[in-house]
């Protein structure tokens, strides 16, 4: 009957896969993107350097569903063999697999460090990191419906919370910290794309999502719903972040946005201080993230050895864990994201774009 | 006759017959023999049945007297005997000893007549049955006043006095593999999900317990996940609520002998609904709603927050309040977990011993408790006025949840997210809401996700979930449940 006794393969809607999108997308960026991208860019036009990082993303996931279309049902772990053999295929995955294990280590670290300065002082890393690990193994031991179905109830909340504590941080809001509007000129604008844009990072999980959506025709859509509303998320969030603290105040805090709220109180309210709220939903995102992340390598593992997914999300655990901490403070996590950032950017903006037009020469796949 | 030999069947021999009967349940004191002679014929004749179970005056006015005093001549003929003395409903003919005392045992009269190879067995069950009266554990302002009773005719006649609907089917089984008990299934046939009835089935059948004295029973044997806090089948008392479940698309399960009916599939919020939200406008129903899910929240993380706030995050709840809580406290030798658990486990106490008690003490009791938690522990400084108010709040919140089994799994995960807000502060209610969602979004009643309309994948099925919209606008039924899910007015 109903799922229970068929053992047909997962399928999530599309609405889903938009909203894994969203929430894969969003994470550590919320607090550090403003400080990142005006430290590049040093003029107030930050938000428009976030809506091109934004759009050229959307290029990029558009490449990467276009060429997962290509093999209906597989993920890019099973098709990346048959268009570049077999050995180099299969290096890629591995180079894939090491990406996301280690972009969930980033995260997970990272929501440590924020936790534990802002939370739970004098608590140690370790004892952050471990119950989170876990509960995020329990999460994905079901698959990739319960992680779908979990987002979709994170989902909104985040939204909800967000835009209340964003509203409420109007108080503070000065106009004048956003003017001039390109008062330098184009320049400065671009030279924070590469920043912005890897605030974005997420789209690559599109690669193995296409094949689990039930329409995976309308992927393109997905893609461009899943990263517009990360793209307003990050708008709003640098607009009210510079536009209170100013791009000087900006840059000389760690976690802005998080200083923002802080920067107010409203009094009569239960709760004067919302950096609470901010939190507590900024912790849920990276939770996605993580979950997420480690899912798609543990996924990665399992079809590239043809074995069943349960040991490698086991194995998977300690090797995340003890990437995580291998940074020993905050900047050395900070160059750890950097990193892991280049990697990306070669990874996913001109890799797909490689193997698609490889694909198309060779007629592979579904024409 | 080819059953001759076998002590199993009845032989036709009136004499070898009765001693057969009388062998397997003469001994008990309640089940009565009764020999005579037909009319004005030599024929013997015995009658058998269980004194309490059957109705006397049916026995002797509609059997006894018919055969002793209106057979006027006419062969002793079995179709004679039933089609021109016994002036009574049910007559059937039996073969087999053993479904024979089967029968008496449950109320019907066994008829054994010389010459006649089969018995007869009559229908004369007089059932013992309640009054039917309001349902108790879930009492509503507006709706009707029907619950159900222990007698499972009963039930399956009040719902279908709820209306003629002749898709509304009933498919009777036995469970219990030494004491049966008649279970029936009753769902709208071209509403329900056949898959889902056919589930149920196999689900019930598979159970294997000697006796099931309550619907509990069947609830636990039938679940998907027996390790899950939350209940992931819906019990009610009420006949209106099972009638419109089971216009949803869902199926219910009637055990004779207890007042509580099962409907399944379930899913979290159908927990914070009432029947009563479908009987108020719906502004108010919509209000009411949201409050219960507010309960529901304050009932599972109110403690835990205030301990989370109080002895971690200070800086995060206004100065003012935040000073006026720890003057409160001060003098309080406990940490704030310590001083909550105390609170909650003597509130669990009052609340248990209180449902035990007589009805005249149980006020009482109240009141006592009241007293001691709200004065004298704050006075004797063991725990301070806030941590009262939360903890009243709390056990407040989760009585206001309609169903009382939801409301049981709430206020146990109220204890593992304190001892996790002791730990790990705000990020430890985190931690454990994440846990908490992470095992929802897993679990399944009935191939149902329990957590079913998350985000509008469907706005239709918003239209009833967390909001009520008016009645005019709530026009399908939940897709996840009904498979064919028309349209709820055609």
């Amino acid at each position: 009957m109903l799922a229970m006794s068929g053992s047909s393969k997962d399928r999530i809607t599309n609405l889903q896969a938009a909203v894994i999108l969203v929430n894969y997308i969003l994470a550590a960026g919320i607090l550090t993107l403003p400080r990142t991208s005006v430290e590049k860019v040093k003029t107030p036009d930050v938000w428009i350097t976030v809506i091109i990082g934004g759009l050229i993303t959307m290029i990029a996931g558009v490449i990467i569903v276009k060429l997962s279309q290509r093999y209906p049902e597989k993920t890019f772990y099973q098709y990346s063999g048959e268009i570049v053999g077999k050995w180099i295929g299969g290096l890629l995955s591995i180079l894939i697999i090491a990406y996301f294990f280690t972009i969930s280590a980033y995260e997970v670290r990272t929501m440590a460090e924020v936790t534990g300065f802002f939370l739970l002082e004098g608590t140690p890393t370790w004892a952050i990191i471990m119950p989170f690990m876990w509960i995020g193994l329990y999460l994905i031991i079901g698959g990739i419906t319960p992680l779908a179905r979990l987002f979709e109830m994170i989902f909104p909340v985040t939204i909800i919370i967000f835009l209340l504590v964003a509203f409420l941080s109007l108080g503070i809001f000065e106009f004048n910290n956003l003017r001039p509007v390109l008062g330098l000129g184009v320049i400065p604008v671009l030279k924070g794309i590469k920043t912005t844009a890897l605030a974005f990072l997420g789209t690559e999980v599109m690669l193995l999502l296409v094949a689990f959506m039930k329409r995976p025709e309308k992927a393109v859509k997905v893609v461009l719903i899943g990263v517009t509303v990360p793209m307003v998320f990050y708008v709003i969030t640098v607009v009210m972040v510079i536009g209170a603290l100013s791009i000087d105040g900006v840059t000389t805090r760690t976690w802005p946005t998080l200083e923002l709220m802080r920067g107010f109180e409203i009094p009569g309210l239960i709760f004067e201080r919302f950096e609470s709220f901010l939190l507590v939903i900024w912790i849920m995102q990276i939770f996605t993230t993580f979950t997420i992340t480690y899912y798609a390598a543990a996924l990665g593992l399992s079809q590239l050895l043809k074995k069943d997914i349960q040991p490698f999300i086991y194995a998977l655990l300690p090797v995340i864990y003890v990437i995580a901490m291998i940074p020993k403070n905050i900047n050395d996590l900070f160059h750890m994201g950097d990193m892991v950032g280049n990697v990306a950017l070669l990874l996913f903006a001109v890799l797909p774009l490689i193997l698609l037009l490889i694909s198309r020469l060779k007629k592979g796949g579904k024409a | 006759m080819k059953q001759n030999s076998d002590p199993e069947w009845f032989t036709g021999d009136f004499a070898i017959d009765l001693a057969l009967v009388r062998n397997e349940i003469g001994h008990n004191s309640d089940v009565h023999f009764r020999e005579f002679h037909i009319g004005g014929t030599d024929v013997c004749a015995a009658i058998i049945f269980v004194e309490g179970l059957t109705d006397r005056e049916l026995i002797d006015k509609h059997i006894i007297k018919s055969l002793m005093m209106s057979f006027t001549g006419g062969a002793v003929s079995r179709d004679f005997i039933t089609n021109r003395v016994l002036s009574i409903g049910e007559v059937a003919e039996e073969q087999a000893l053993k479904s024979l005392v089967a029968k008496v045992l449950t109320g019907s009269t066994a008829l054994l007549i010389d010459g006649l190879p089969n018995a007869l067995v009559l229908g004369t069950t007089k059932e013992k049955s309640r009054q039917i009266e309001e349902p108790v554990s879930e009492a509503t302002v507006r709706g009707p006043r029907l619950g159900f009773t222990e007698t499972l005719c009963d039930n399956t006649a009040l719902l279908r006095q709820h209306g003629e609907n002749a898709s509304l089917s009933f498919m009777k089984l036995q469970v219990g593999q030494r004491t049966k008990k008649e279970l029936v299934i009753a769902y709208i046939k071209d509403i329900a999900d056949p898959d889902l009835v056919e589930e149920v089935k196999k689900r019930i059948q598979n159970i294997k317990a000697d006796d099931v004295p309550e619907s509990g029973y069947v609830e636990q044997l039938i679940e998907d996940n027996y390790l899950s806090p939350f209940t992931q089948v819906q019990n009610t008392e009420r006949p209106d609520r099972v009638f419109s479940a089971l216009m949803d698309g869902r199926v219910a399960i009637l055990l004779d002998g207890t007042p509580f009916a099962l409907i399944v599939p379930v899913t979290f919020s159908m927990m914070l609904h009432s029947p009563e939200d479908y009987y108020e406008r719906w502004l108010p129903s919509y209000l009411f709603r949201l409050l219960r899910y507010l309960a529901a929240a304050i009932s599972l993380f109110g403690p835990s927050l205030y301990i989370s706030f109080v002895s971690f995050h200070q800086g995060l709840i206004p100065t003012k309040l935040a000073l006026s809580i720890m003057g409160t406290r001060d003098g309080v030798p406990f940490p704030a977990i310590i001083e909550a658990l105390i609170m909650e486990v003597t509130i669990e106490i009052l609340r248990e011993a209180g449902l035990r008690l007589p009805k005249q003490i149980g006020p009482t009791i109240g009141i006592v408790g009241g007293l001691v938690i709200g004065e004298a522990a704050v006075q004797a400084g063991i725990v301070s006025p806030i941590m009262v108010i939360v903890v009243a709040l709390t056990a407040i919140s989760s009585f206001a949840i309609p169903q009382y089994s939801a409301g049981i799994s709430l206020r146990l995960l109220r204890f593992p997210a304190m001892f996790s807000a002791a730990v790990f502060g705000l990020y430890g209610v985190v931690l454990f809401a994440l846990f908490l969602c992470s095992h929802l979004v897993k679990l399944k009643s009935f191939g149902v996700p329990y957590v079913s309309p998350i985000i509008p994948d469907r706005l239709t099925n918003w239209t009833d979930f967390m909001i009520r919209m008016p009645l005019k606008k709530i026009k399908r039924r939940m897709k996840p449940i009904s498979a064919n899910g028309s349209t709820r007015k055609k």
